[in-house]
């Protein structure tokens, strides 16, 4: 047991070897590339007058999500610490399925009554901030089915 | 669907947290399995029997209709 705890880090280690900061400094490198490059490309596409303040900023909101993304690709789950070797058959997953599915008839409610009375009232709006709130709406009663799924069965 | 996944837990000397280490669940999935709140997937329910020597029948039984 002792053994097998030493081997698991708090942040994990890499699936390709190699020690927990080396994982995260990969992590946190991958990220600040593809947060760049995608800040680059989108001042490039919206914003060519304030080119170089409108791709720090995009880079900047991107570089924690991409580098969480890039170690969660990376890592060897088995040796995270604390991390279940079975999470499928672990109360946690019902949870999650539990509040998905709660989700998706939240999701389908919520856009199919909203796509009703919009062909009724014209209302000229983004796609993409559509697409965002649909998106954080759908996190949001995620979190929150979760968390009342899991005082009621917990 | 009641249990006596307690008795026989602690028959074998085993914490909540041993078990769910055995099992390779978290330790929430047991609280939840003793206190009759989760019933288990077929899975967990045969690795539950094998680690305790016994029949699935012998860990659970459904609730009287």
């Amino acid at each position: 047991m002792n053994t097998e705890q030493e081997t698991k880090a708090r942040w994990g280690r890499s699936r390709f070897g190699g020690s927990q900061a080396m994982l995260i400094i990969v992590s946190l490198l991958a990220g600040a590339v593809l947060s760049l490059g995608a800040g680059l490309l989108f001042a490039t596409l919206n914003f060519p007058g304030d080119f170089v303040l409108a791709a720090l900023i995009m880079a900047a909101g991107l570089l924690p999500v991409l580098s969480v993304g890039c170690w969660a690709l990376l890592l060897d789950r088995s040796t995270l610490r604390g991390a279940t070797k079975n999470p499928e058959i672990s109360v946690e997953s019902q949870w999650y399925d539990k509040a998905a599915v709660g989700v998706f008839q939240d999701i389908l409610l919520v856009c199919g009554l909203g796509a009703a009375v919009l062909s009724f009232i014209e209302v000229q709006a983004s796609t993409g901030l559509i697409l965002a709130g649909v998106v954080g709406l759908a996190m949001a009663d995620f979190g929150v089915r979760y968390l009342l799924i899991k005082r009621a069965e917990g | 669907m009641e249990n006596s996944l307690p008795d026989h837990r602690k028959k074998r000397g085993l914490s909540q947290q041993a078990l769910a280490d055995a099992l390779g669940v978290s330790r929430q999935t047991i609280i939840s399995l003793e206190k009759g709140r989760y019933d288990p997937s077929l899975p967990l329910a045969f690795k539950l029997s094998a680690l305790f020597g016994c029949r699935i029948e012998d860990l659970f039984q459904p609730d009287d209709e």
